[in-house]
């Protein structure tokens, strides 16, 4: 419509036809960034309060800046182990559960077989699971089992319900692949291994790398299931469940900024790598 | 190798068994423990024992459907402000974000790398009766001076829908990334409008991202009680939190055991509405 | 004072001989799950010992963010105290121990600490849960008040030892009500100046106590009409929006925040708290308030030996009027208010840390067979619901 007016009137459009067609055009931009803003400010208010320096046990109000909490990072023991035990635990479970739903992800989209609509359905039931039904019932199960709850009993539940996130995200990516590039990869004479490994497996480590991410942050981010799983065993979230009722120190806040940005940074990197490796990004 | 290609058959077989089997022995056997509990009656200090007591289903749905309803209600709302806050924000960083997309996708994905307990509480701060925001608010003469946010539905709904929006996003990206520009592209040398081209091409095409995330957002909401115990009152308390407290604090296993059993019912029951009603390819695709 | 003990038990020990150090262990043999000092060996002190308490229930050095009695402990006997105040309601803290428990497992805990006015004292020892205590390693045991020293839960003081009695009354933020205390339950439960910003316990017996008496009854004698009529009354507060949470402990926050007129308190947490906010002030209500006793118990798994002894360095009236004094409530141990005075000569004044006449006649025990019973509990989880 604005073409017709420009057409129309010759020469210049008029200021307030460039002011709406700016707006129009940049709507989205500042809608994004309205809502990036909405997104990164609590993140924000947790950075900013690691730097408070509260009278009182309670890191509510700001009461002034101080480096102190940065620089005596692990003045609580038991929040420096909850930290480590909660990385392990995800890095093991992430790991596993990336193999193991990646393999699945792959024969559902790939093969026809018998039972394949069942499976899907299988796959799904744990994330159509509360996650608080899916922590009692695993406790239902270590308690019968005489199995004791901690360190092993969350990286096997963290294990179980990271499977089916690792699925959809592989398959959502799977299913709009183009096999057509393997068939011609295997016609140049590539056989199925060669050609899984050097056409396939790049083209889907996206979406592979996105879903060992999720994994992990499923992982360090779970509270309920594992709070049923843990026995004594305290992993950061529980820390700082139980910290809040107390009054969370500020190093909780240290903490969790310390988490964000080395996350962050290491997926700053990953994709700053794949971009010079791709070169130009589709 | 040469074994695999003779019995090709097998391969989706051995790719599917490790992670199966995982599943089946620590997701699948715990709910028949699970089921087995709430058959149960006794209580925790003279012991239970097994007694086909359907009466646990019957009182758990009789006691506590207003807290079902209500986390139903709650989950349904956070899903859908999150949908629609989430989409014009992804549809952005997949048209627009040129090579820089996958450092915004970074960006929408970034919270959720700080722990959820602690966003949580970042939002007890900012929404506190006498931080910032509400004080500002009461400035300007937004609101009264008893009003606030804090355990009321809205923060609940507003932690939720925060809390589980990287679950919407991402599928939501994933599939609008996959579209090809060259379809947008034809639909508009065809004469259709930028409206029109997303309306029926893009929007069509992002439905599997649609579904995934409103179904990934929509569940654990619904079981969520963290939100409700950290920002809501008595009158927030959803399902969720009656589990919680029945498992871990009344210890009654047989009742909790079946209001989470009744809980699981219903969100398949409104799952399956829904994939029927957006056609259920979706769901095995 | 625990130094002359420990040479005492290792003269005593020299004297009878190997038998007596092989008794514990005949018995441990004999006895099942006691696991108290490894059977047959010697007693050594561990090096840690691991404490969950509830907040702001022992003295605390602002200043220095140490524990004052804790680190004088270590610097007695080098037993380093891992205190953690994770526990903020009693019903929670047993749902969370019972599992590890129930499968004979330890909780990683040498001393637990619930209070005697639930259920959850009584269920541990039942359940077989709670160690014996060492009584050898206790001799400071005598200094235990005489109204303690038979609870109905654990007749001969076997598993438990008081740690603090408390008061329950209303905590009042008196920036929000206008500069004055609120004293009353009806003020707390129906004034509308104030609602959505009071809170309540979860603690049933704490609760209903002070509604019953603000109903005019009794609750060291709770009948159904009582009982009924108390949950109503609150359950009117709480649909009308009077009442904004009910909490455990964790009222301590929103409290010092401010954003609570008033709320139900146990009586020294408010002390500790004016140093977040000058404007909390305590009272007991009108109608008169509760008194419980909070007790220590060794769960299974933690270590006997070096858990009485460090009951017993508790005991000691030097450092039960410090502990006592420190976080401003009532030691269970007798003749300490020299000591007190020594420390802060008005603490002997103070109601909270040395209750007068007149405070104890305005509290009540709450009754025992209430907190048991299996009915109430249900009907009291159905209103927190």
């Amino acid at each position: 419509m604005s073409v017709a007016v420009e057409t129309l009137g010759g020469g210049r459009p008029g200021a307030l036809t460039r002011l709406i067609r700016f707006a129009r055009h940049h709507v989205l931009t500042v809608y994004a960034l309205l809502a990036f803003a909405y997104l990164l400010v609590p993140i924000a208010i947790v950075v900013l309060f690691s730097f408070n320096d509260p009278k009182s046990r309670f890191n509510y109000v700001w009461e002034g800046f101080t480096l102190d909490n940065w620089r005596h990072w692990d003045a609580y023991p038991g929040l420096t182990d909850a930290m480590k035990i909660s990385l392990e635990v995800a890095a093991i479970s992430s790991a596993v559960a990336t193999a193991l739903g990646t393999l699945i992800a792959l024969a559902l989209v790939r093969y026809g077989f018998r039972g394949r609509g069942a499976t899907n359905l299988f796959i799904f039931l744990p994330m159509s699971t509360p996650e608080i039904v899916l922590g009692a019932s695993l406790l239902a199960l270590f308690l019968n089992l005489q199995f004791a709850t901690g360190f092993l009993t969350i990286v096997i539940a963290h294990i179980m319900f990271n499977v089916s996130y690792v699925v959809v995200t592989v398959k959502a990516r799977l299913v709009g692949f183009d096999r057509h590039l393997e068939e011609a990869a295997m016609d140049l004479g590539a056989n199925e291994w060669t050609t899984f490994r050097k056409v396939t497996l790049p083209l889907i480590a996206p979406g592979i790398l996105a879903a060992a991410l999720l994994a992990f942050a499923l992982s360090v981010d779970d509270f309920v299931i594992t709070f049923f799983n843990s026995g004594s065993t305290t992993t950061f979230p529980i820390f700082v469940w139980t910290a809040a009722a107390r009054g969370a120190p500020p190093q909780v806040n240290v903490m969790g900024t310390m988490i964000f940005v080395v996350a962050l940074s290491l997926m700053a990197v990953n994709i700053l790598l794949q971009r010079r490796r791709e070169g130009r990004t589709p | 190798m040469a074994f695999l290609h003779r019995h090709r058959w097998l391969t989706p077989y051995l790719l599917l068994a490790p992670g199966l089997a995982w599943l089946a022995v620590f997701f699948a056997i715990p709910l028949g423990f699970l089921a087995y509990q709430s058959l149960q009656e006794g209580t925790f200090e003279f012991g239970y024992s097994f007694g086909w007591a359907w009466g646990n289903y019957w009182d758990a749905i009789d006691l506590y459907h207003k807290q079902l309803v209500r986390s139903f209600v709650y989950a349904g709302l956070a899903t859908v402000i999150a949908l629609v806050v989430s989409y014009p924000l992804v549809y952005w960083i997949a048209f627009r974000g040129g090579r820089w997309k996958n450092l915004f996708l970074l960006a929408i994905v970034a919270p959720f790398f700080v722990t959820y307990l602690i966003r949580t509480l970042a939002w007890q701060t900012i929404l506190a009766d006498h931080g910032v925001v509400l004080d500002v608010m009461r400035t300007i003469g937004l609101v009264g001076d008893d009003f606030r946010f804090l355990q009321t539905s809205t923060a609940v709904v507003a932690g939720i829908t925060y809390n589980f929006f990287p679950f919407m996003a991402l599928p939501l990206y994933v599939s609008l990334e996959q579209i090809d520009h060259r379809l947008i592209e034809a639909a508009q040398d065809l004469y259709a409008s930028r409206l029109q081209a997303f309306l029926r091409v893009t929007l069509p095409l992002s439905l599997p991202g649609i579904f995934a995330g409103t179904l990934l957002t929509f569940i654990p909401a619904a079981g969520d009680f963290i939100n409700a115990q950290l920002l809501g009152s008595p009158d927030q308390r959803m399902i969720g939190n009656v589990i919680q407290s029945k498992f871990l604090e009344l210890i009654d296993y047989p009742a909790a055991a079946a209001l989470s059993f009744v809980l699981t019912a219903a969100i398949l029951a409104a799952v399956a509405v829904y994939a029927r009603a957006l056609g259920t390819e979706k769901l095995t695709g | 004072m625990t130094d002359t003990f420990t040479r005492r038990e290792l003269v005593e020990r020299a004297a009878l001989g190997g038998v007596v150090l092989s008794l514990p262990g005949i018995l441990a043999a004999c006895g099942g799950s006691e696991e108290s000092s490894g059977g047959g060996g010697e007693k050594k002190l561990a090096k840690t010992l691991d404490v969950s308490n509830w907040q702001l229930y022992i003295d605390y050095d602002e200043k220095t963010k140490k524990y004052p009695s804790l680190e004088e402990f270590r610097r007695k006997t080098g037993v380093k105290v891992d205190y953690v105040e994770d526990i903020t309601d009693n019903a929670i803290e047993f749902g969370k121990i019972q599992r590890p428990l129930s499968q004979g497992n330890s909780i990683g805990r040498d001393i637990i600490v619930l209070t005697d006015n639930t259920r959850f004292p009584g269920l541990l020892i039942s359940k077989g849960w709670a160690e014996k205590l060492d009584k050898d390693a206790i001799p400071n045991i005598d200094n235990l008040q005489d109204a303690l020293a038979h609870p109905g839960f654990d007749k001969n003081r076997e598993y438990s030892l008081p740690w603090q009695s408390y008061l329950t009354g209303i905590a009042t933020n008196t920036k929000l009500t206008g500069g004055k205390p609120v004293t009353s339950m009806e003020a707390l439960l129906e004034d509308p100046k104030y609602k959505g910003k009071v809170t309540l316990l979860t603690e049933m017996a704490d609760t209903i106590a002070l509604v019953m008496q603000a109903n005019g009854d009794d609750p060291t004698k709770v009948d159904d009409a009582s009982f009924d009529k108390a949950i109503k009354r609150i359950k009117k507060a709480k649909d009308s929006g009077q009442i904004r949470q009910f909490t455990g402990n964790e009222y301590t926050g929103p409290l010092a925040k401010g954003d609570l007129a008033c709320c139900l308190s146990w009586s020294g947490d408010v002390v500790q708290l004016t140093v977040s906010n000058k404007d909390l002030v305590w009272n007991l209500p009108d109608s008169g308030g509760d008194i419980a006793t909070d007790n220590m118990l060794i769960p299974t798994g933690g270590d006997v030996f070096t858990a009485s002894t460090f009951m017993n360095f508790v005991y000691d009236p030097k450092i039960a009027a410090q502990i006592s004094v420190g976080c401003s409530y009532i030691s269970p141990v007798k003749g300490i208010k020299d000591e007190a005075a020594k420390i802060d000569p008005k603490s002997v004044e103070n109601p909270l840390i040395f209750p007068d006449e007149e405070t104890l006649s305005n509290v009540v025990i709450f009754d025992a067979e209430a907190a048991r019973n299996q009915d109430y509990i249900e009907k009291w989880q159905a209103l927190l619901a």
